[in-house]
């Protein structure tokens, strides 16, 4: 008995610790400087949205978070339109070609980042769509097919075959069984894709500044943002604001995926 | 959470999605367009933007000069990170025309790599050879004898004394070291920080490599700061013997090589120290009831010095206006708006509503910052020497590892002798 009650105050206390920076980032979006550096932790003296408003005004970040949405969503459709059937495919695979390609998924995992922006660049401007949106939305899904692929394809190799040979005994296409067999199945499987990539396309950085370039009409969150950071004087108010803005989309699309995460992470793990 | 909800949610976020993108395809989100860079267009790439001094004023001068000239112009933006945005298009053959930037790093590369064109043979041609200050473009011509560009903005490096504090331990402005240490015992005996300063950042290199000039001459400080042979130089091992001093003297505050600029200036805003070595853009960002009890002056004479006055940093260093290769095939639409810049009513406009220090030639101060103004009048006056602002001089490689260096220095207990040594190998190793 005493050890669940030792990890129940370890989790809360883990639990605490993730909060306190948090809560440090959003009293601080709501004081000026002088406080935020005398009084790092006391409430603010009053809840008012101002530094809000500058960080959005100065920084344009309306048109940014737009830009982030258009470029995240249309990465992630992207994403999810090519790593699905291919997951699909791989995990029904037996022979050798199936395991060659699944190996030469897992091989991007071993490409840096760095090691890819020059060549990519180069692309950019060889076909026309350096400094556009578009380029970046071909582009992330081509740096997310390792681990969507990776993943999917170990989900849906825990289905059963007898269902997909029901269903085709029942007359069903492989687009069929795809659609209405492994897809409702693997929803925990592709909500942690989700999750991931979405993680990983919102926060991207070095990319969005060098391939969409320095338009403030075009450029996304991430590259906005740290407009509000200056070499002298910054207003860390209106920073924290900013960055509170920003992770506002990040919390929603985790609020709506958790539990299929959760069910994802345990799934097989009980007989049922 | 069923699956009809999962795939209500995701039908959910898909509509909003294609909603988005479908009132950006027909032009309702007017601000998700992309700026135009086509022939009639003037492509502007600047740090004017976000929260810096100055992007609301270059924002509504160049919403101005379209609606009088009728002219199309784009604002491109970045912050510190403009430089890389700018290079990686001029590989693409997709750069701004005109791009407003510090000179300094990278950009000062960008005249002899073609990146930008040389600007001398427009000064006069444009009528800018009168509006701009002689020492600025002296300054802004690399050693082959090319202009960079046309300097636009510039900075002071004063010091700010907080009266009221320095009255309450009964003080003046000190002039002297001996003052200097005196003033931070008497403010330390009233719980007052003496010299604030972000030790761990560049406002502490800046101000150690102040204290250290004091012993230079113009030339011998050029040399120490372009090859990094401090050991070499008398006057510079003298100047960090010097700096050792005050700060085993308690004139810095407690824990100054951990501080950055921010928490410097934040320290003095709060009345928390009574002295802060300042360039000219933060001190518009002192509040107004500590600026009605600041004075404006020059970092304290050390004694044996070669400066006989207090010493204050000046440099035409700011923001230029330069142009770049796609710029020099538009000529006729970067001139009239170079112009405009350099014209006095937008001049008069950075100077009085963001504080900015202009290297146009302008009569104009601003009331709205009084210690920029203060500053100004210290500059063009005789009680303060002069010294450079050595960022033309020290090898880009070398600036991090010597502010890491400097930050050492702030730190008690390092030698004089370890001093010169992390700052030499900050030289080596890059």
């Amino acid at each position: 008995m005493k050890f669940p009650r030792i990890s129940g105050f370890l989790a809360w206390g883990y639990a605490l610790l993730l909060v306190i920076p948090f809560y440090y980032l959003v009293v601080s979006s709501f004081k000026e400087n002088d406080d935020i550096f005398t009084n790092p932790l006391k409430l603010p003296a009053t809840w008012d949205f101002g530094n809000y408003g500058e960080a959005v005004g100065s920084a344009d970040l309306v048109p940014a978070v737009a830009n982030s949405v258009i470029v995240t969503g249309l990465a992630l459709a992207l994403t999810l339109l090519l790593a699905v059937p291919a997951a699909f495919a791989l995990s029904r695979s037996t022979g050798r070609a199936g395991r060659i390609v699944e190996a030469t998924f897992s091989l991007g995992f071993l490409i840096p980042t760095f090691a890819a922006l020059f060549p990519t660049f180069l692309l950019a401007a060889f076909t026309g769509l350096f400094h556009t949106r578009t380029f970046l939305i071909l582009l992330l899904p081509a740096t997310a097919m390792p681990l969507a692929v990776v993943i999917l394809t170990q989900f849906m190799r825990t289905i059963p075959r007898e269902l997909e040979e029901a269903a085709s005994m029942d007359g069903a296409s492989t687009l069929t069984i795809l659609r209405h067999v492994h897809l409702p199945i693997c929803i925990p499987g592709i909500a942690t894709v989700v999750l991931l990539c979405f993680l990983s396309f919102w926060n991207e950085y070095l990319y969005s500044l060098i391939i969409i370039g320095p338009d403030p009409a075009q450029r996304t969150i991430q590259v906005a943002l740290p407009t509000l950071q200056l070499t002298t004087g910054t207003d860390y108010g209106v920073l924290m604001a900013g960055t509170v803005f920003t992770l506002l989309p990040v919390f929603a699309v985790y609020a709506i995926t958790q539990r299929q995460m959760q069910r994802a992470l345990v799934s097989g793990a009980v007989k049922g | 959470m069923s699956e009809s909800l999962s795939r209500r949610t995701l039908l959910t976020a898909g509509g909003a999605a294609a909603a988005l993108m479908s009132l950006t395809g027909c032009g309702a989100v007017q601000a998700l367009r992309p700026a135009s860079g086509g022939a009639g267009t003037l492509v502007v790439h600047s740090q004017f933007n976000g929260a810096v001094a100055g992007a609301d004023v270059f924002r509504a001068i160049v919403q101005q000069y379209r609606d009088t000239t009728g002219r199309s112009v784009a604002t491109l933006s970045n912050g510190s990170d403009l430089p890389i945005v700018f290079e990686t298009s001029v590989l693409a053959g997709k750069e701004a025309d005109v791009a407003i930037i510090n000179m300094v790093g990278k950009t000062l590369a960008w005249t002899d790599a073609e990146a930008t064109i040389p600007v001398e043979g427009y000064l006069g041609q444009w009528g800018l050879d009168t509006r701009i200050e002689p020492g600025a473009v002296q300054e802004w011509t690399t050693p082959s004898g090319h202009l960079r560009a046309f300097p636009y903005t510039r900075t002071n490096w004063p010091v700010a004394f907080n009266t009221r504090l320095l009255e309450e331990a009964g003080l003046e402005i000190p002039l002297t070291s001996a003052d200097l240490i005196d003033a931070a015992d008497r403010l330390r005996s009233k719980d007052i920080g003496p010299v604030t300063i972000g030790g761990g950042d560049w406002s502490g290199q800046k101000l150690f490599i102040q204290v250290i000039q004091s012993f230079l001459t113009a030339d011998e400080a050029a040399d120490v700061f372009a090859s990094g042979r401090f050991s070499e130089s008398e006057g510079a091992v003298a100047g960090i013997r010097h700096f050792a001093e005050l700060r085993d003297a308690g004139v810095f505050v407690d824990s100054a090589q951990g501080f950055t600029s921010d928490s410097m200036l934040t320290q003095y805003n709060t009345g928390k120290a009574a002295i802060m070595s300042s360039m000219s853009s933060a001190l518009a960002k002192v509040p107004a009831d500590r600026a009605a009890e600041t004075t404006i002056g020059g970092w304290p004479v050390p004694p044996g010095a070669i400066s006989t006055r207090p010493t204050v940093i000046q440099s035409f260093n700011g923001m230029g206006v330069w142009i770049s290769e796609n710029g020099s095939r538009k000529l006729d639409l970067v001139e009239p708006f170079v112009q405009w810049l350099f014209s006095d009513e937008v001049v008069a406009q950075f100077i009085t509503q963001s504080g900015r220090d202009m290297n146009a030639v302008t009569d104009v101060t601003s009331d709205r910052f009084p210690l920029v103004a203060q500053a100004q009048a210290l500059a063009a006056g005789d009680s303060v020497d002069p010294v450079i602002l050595p960022d033309l001089l020290i090898p880009e490689a070398v600036f991090e590892p010597m502010t890491q260096a400097t930050a050492q220095a702030f730190g008690p207990g390092t030698s004089p002798e370890q001093i010169v040594d992390v700052l030499e190998a900050s030289y080596k190793n890059a």
